[in-house]
């Protein structure tokens, strides 16, 4: 059993930001270790990446938070999910600390989602343990880079740390540092309670676990509570901490981190950035401030590639909710595709995920449609939120459409500013300004429509950067734009799946684009089968699949007729698995081919 | 058993392989040859017990390269056949031939030994093309073998003709029709190259090193030799397949009736009663199962009533019997009417010109495939 009566003055609660592959995982095993929080036999890389997925793509999806004894100390590690579409999820985990390691790669220097994080930590008001990494790498550049960052941190380069997560070296000093730069947290062990949820998941055995910090008051092991936001009150069953593994503690006191089993089945009950206090008299009257619903910010159609499965997905759809409150699925309906779901996603990366594990923990096949934005549409006083293309109303019967925009912030090499700027011009950008971290590097500032972003915007910053910008963004609110809906017509009858909401100017862009791709990838029929793109009645783009004229084998004798047969069956059996738009046959394959977004988008953020 | 069927026999001897070839056929094996010709009687009078009442009314000799045998065994072996099988006195005897393999020797040989009809690769008349297939013979050389087969007294001979090969434009095709109706042999089997993924020119394409057939082409040629050998007196009785009226090959016309057929050497396919069953293909494996006294089945297939269905619809559409329109769904085939893919002739769906380049569609678009719907 933990002492429980540590004293405030004794506790640490940190977090490490850092851009992805800058070392932050390996730094937190190195702690782990030079605390002898696991034993070495117990080791294994990623200790506290609990997902398969997270491990596989080096990001870190669920916060965690890990207690380490050191020289009389209680030091809670708060890891914070590592990619843009979790920016809110990172702010909570930021409230429950009191300070935070900025880690730099020392061969890379500064990055986009360095610089976020950092004015993220610096506005949540926490004390900056500033630290490059890699600093035996044969690339690393730690004069240069200190001075970088100094200046960022507008502090002296002999307060920057030098360590190497990967050897341990500088380790012991990191510590040093966290126990004597960052304050103690401070609360009235006596105020009635007040605990900020900075994360929520679903453990099939045990229900809605929370991440929790203790503002102020006590958090008994078994008590009953409230959550602010949602009224839910329960009987919480176990309050503990991971040390690493989960250890239950007596109860959480002010400035203490650790988890807490709600008692609750449901996410949705206890969301992150919620407030959690005493049910009753002996709560608390206002809760902690900055609570916000999560909002979905890219919506996709996600249709079983087997009509068939359709059940399955609406139950692999209602299980994944239980453990991520911020996936949203209603049902679709699609001429082309069948019975679905449309999902909203925080971002790219949140709704890769969720394929990803629709397909792999649920053995489902899926069709993705292309993902698109929220767009407001207006007529006269009247907003209507349209987050599926099938509802914008076409050619033009509205007033105005409002799209969603985003801060972005760019961190490129100065040889590259030009493809940067070009880009983002060409992306419908509005430069906000920017400016030389060093003579090499700069940062640029742009309002960029988040459709933009979601199409493919991503690899193309890569590309034209061979990889060395970095992005990130957050919402910037909405702003008007001449947006329009395409839509594809096979032989005159529009495939729902494939309309899709773009910018007028970029509208013969995307209708080429998809007819030239659909005629590669339509069979022929027996009929010439016209590809066209159009907007409202306007035919903008036309292919056309030519009519089939041979389809027999010219031999079949004796030994031939079995092999025949089996021809036939098998072309059957694809004739059946086809979908029929009007006369047309089209077959799985190319619906997947045709709305495959070239960017992978955050699905390669780790390369 | 009261029947007619028909013999094939399989001569897996080549003297060079084809790029496009898939068959069960090899080169440099001839030192089996005496070996293979005594395992052929052996099974012959093995597998004839089981054909008891069943008239053979024709012989095939297919390969491979059956003439690269000697015409002396070969026809000792039709007398095995004979003395084995019940065979009707004016069976159909074919023998394929390659046009280097023959000469007037040779050919009188075979008509004396009792192959009346000759089957010839000719394939194309174009020397570009027969490089793309790589076949080793020149254009001339077709020629001489079709009239040494003549002077040898053949007046039943079939030339095979292959089109769409790389590089072969329609004006090429053209002119192979032309020189081999300027033959007048009695038969023309014409087959679009088909790529086969098991064979060198499949694995080149697969490369990308040559481009498949363009099928929209091959399209055109087909269409070229339908009028082509029409007007020049040919009847189209199969797809492939035309031939002077009454010069309709039996045998394969046995095949596309479902006609009981015996199969006999490596990998040859038998069938009947809706069942179909092969020899081993591997030659050795043959020898040495024959040399045990054993019948060399290397596998079989029962049809349930399913498969016989789509067979039967298939084959009659592919020899132009047609379909009895009672057969075929109400309203099925109305489209493929009115568009011009068959023909409603009397009660019989027939494909037309365009409605047999796309078979498979009619096969399936009437509803083949699917359970028996009509009993056999």
């Amino acid at each position: 059993m933990w002492d429980v009566t540590t004293e405030t003055s004794r506790i640490r609660n940190f977090c490490i930001v850092a851009h992805i592959d800058h070392g932050k995982s390996t730094l937190a095993d190195r702690l782990l270790e030079a605390t002898h929080t696991v034993a070495d036999r117990d080791m294994r890389a990623q200790y506290l990446d609990k997902m398969d997925l997270e491990r596989e793509r080096g990001i870190t999806i669920k916060a965690q938070s890990v207690r380490l004894l050191h020289d009389g100390y209680e030091l809670n590690l708060i890891d914070t999910p590592g990619h843009v579409d979790f920016t809110y999820e990172v702010s909570r985990s930021l409230e429950a600390c009191e300070g935070a390691v900025l880690l730099v790669d020392a061969a890379q220097g500064l990055e986009a989602q360095t610089l976020a994080n950092y004015h993220l930590a610096r506005d949540a008001g926490l004390v900056i343990v500033p630290a490059l990494n890699k600093i035996d790498l044969p690339a690393a550049e730690p004069e240069q880079r200190t001075k970088e960052l100094a200046n960022l941190l507008d502090c002296e380069p002999s307060e920057i740390l030098h360590i190497s997560a990967k050897s341990g070296e500088g380790v012991d000093e990191l510590l040093a540092a966290v126990i004597d730069w960052v304050p103690p947290p401070v609360g009235d062990a006596t105020a009635p309670l007040q605990a900020l949820i900075f994360d929520s998941m679903f453990d099939p055995y045990r229900g809605v676990i929370t991440y929790v910090r203790v503002q102020q008051g006590v958090l008994p092991s078994r008590a009953r509570i409230k959550m602010f936001a949602t009224r839910v009150e329960s009987e919480a069953e176990e309050t503990g901490v991971n040390a690493p593994e989960p250890t239950p503690v007596p109860d959480l006191g002010p400035g203490e981190v650790g988890y807490l089993v709600t008692g609750l089945k449901d996410v949705h009950q206890a969301k992150v950035g919620d407030t959690i206090t005493l049910a009753g008299k002996l709560g608390a009257n206002e809760p902690l401030p900055g609570y916000r619903e999560p909002r979905p910010m890219v919506w996709s159609g996600l249709f079983p590639a087997d009509g068939g499965d359709y059940a399955d997905l609406r139950d692999a759809l209602d299980r994944l909710k239980l453990s991520d409150a911020a996936l949203h699925f209603e049902p679709e309906t699609s001429q082309a595709l069948g019975f679905g779901f449309r999902c909203g996603f925080l971002g790219l990366l949140h709704m890769d995920i969720v394929k990803e594990r629709l397909e792999r923990e649920f053995d489902l096949e899926l069709i993705a449609t292309a993902p698109n934005v929220e767009f407001h549409v207006f007529r006269g006083d009247e907003m209507t939120i349209v987050h599926n293309p099938a509802e914008m109303p076409p050619g033009g019967d509205h007033d105005r459409v409002e799209e969603p925009v985003v801060y972005a912030t760019i961190i490129t090499p100065a040889e590259y500013l030009g493809a940067v700027l070009g880009l983002c011009q060409e992306r419908r950008g509005e430069l906000v300004d920017m400016s030389y971290l060093t003579p090499e590097r700069v940062e640029v500032h742009y309002v960029l429509p988040m459709a933009e972003i979601v199409f493919d915007f991503f690899d193309q910053l890569k590309s034209g950067t061979r990889g060395y910008a970095s992005l990130d963004y957050e919402p910037w609110g909405y702003q008007e734009a001449n947006l329009v809906r395409v839509d594809v017509l096979l032989h005159g009858e529009p495939v729902d799946a494939f309309s899709t909401i773009v910018h007028r100017d970029k509208a013969y862009t995307y209708g080429k684009q998809m007819t030239e791709r659909l005629k590669e990838l339509i069979p022929r029929q027996l009929f010439d089968v016209a590809v066209q793109a159009a907007i409202g009645s306007k035919i903008i783009a036309r292919e056309t699949v030519k009519a089939k004229r041979k389809d027999v084998l010219a031999k079949c004798y004796g030994g031939d007729i079995t092999r025949k047969r089996k021809l036939l069956e098998t072309q059957k059996k694809g004739k059946e698995r086809m979908r029929r738009v009007g006369r047309v046959d089209v077959p799985q394959e190319a619906f997947i081919q045709a709305l495959r977004v070239d960017d992978g988008g955050s699905a390669k953020v780790k390369k | 058993m009261n029947s007619t069927a028909g013999i094939y026999v399989h001569m897996p001897f080549c003297l060079t392989r084809c790029g496009y070839c898939d068959f069960n056929a090899y080169a440099g094996l001839d030192g089996l040859k005496p070996r293979y010709l005594r395992a052929l009687e052996r099974e012959a009078r093995l597998a004839a017990p089981s054909w008891d009442g069943a008239e053979i009314a024709s012989v095939f000799l297919g390969g491979g390269t059956p003439t690269t045998m000697d015409p002396e065994d070969l026809g000792a072996l039709l007398r095995t056949l004979r003395t084995s099988f019940d065979v009707a006195v004016d069976a159909e005897t074919t023998i394929e031939a390659n046009p280097d393999t023959v000469e007037e020797a040779t050919l009188a040989g075979l008509q004396e030994a009792g192959y009346s009809r000759l089957s010839m690769g000719a394939q194309s008349f174009d020397p570009a093309v027969l490089r793309a297939l790589e076949r080793l013979h020149a254009p001339e050389n077709v020629r001489r073998a079709f009239h040494a087969a003549r002077a040898a007294g053949y007046s039943n001979v079939n030339l095979d003709l292959i089109y769409g090969a790389h590089g072969e434009t329609l004006e090429s095709w053209e002119r192979t029709l032309g020189e081999t109706i300027a033959l007048a042999p009695e038969h023309v089997s014409a087959y679009a190259l088909t790529i086969e993924p098991a064979t060198p020119l499949g694995r080149a394409v697969a490369r990308g090193d040559v481009p498949a057939p363009d099928p929209d082409v091959q399209a055109d040629m087909f269409q070229l030799a339908c009028s082509m050998l029409r007007d020049a007196g040919y009847g189209h009785y199969e797809i492939s397949n035309w031939a002077r009226p009454g010069y309709e090959c039996r045998h394969n016309l046995g095949y596309w009736r479902r006609q009981p057929y015996v199969g006999l050497g490596a990998g040859a396919h038998s069938y009947r009663d809706d069942r179909r069953w092969w020899n081993v293909r591997p030659p050795e494996e043959y020898l040495t199962t024959v040399e045990r006294g054993e019948l060399p089945v290397g596998g079989e297939e029962r049809l349930d009533p399913g498969d016989a269905y789509l067979e039967e619809v298939f084959l009659r559409l592919r020899i132009l019997e047609g379909v009895p329109s009672s057969w075929i769904e109400d309203g099925r085939a109305d489209p493929y009417v009115a568009s011009g893919l068959l023909l409603d002739d009397g009660g019989a769906l027939v494909p037309t010109e365009r409605g047999m380049l796309l078979l498979n569609e009619l096969v399936l678009g009437l509803g083949a495939g699917g359970a028996a719907r009509t009993p056999l």
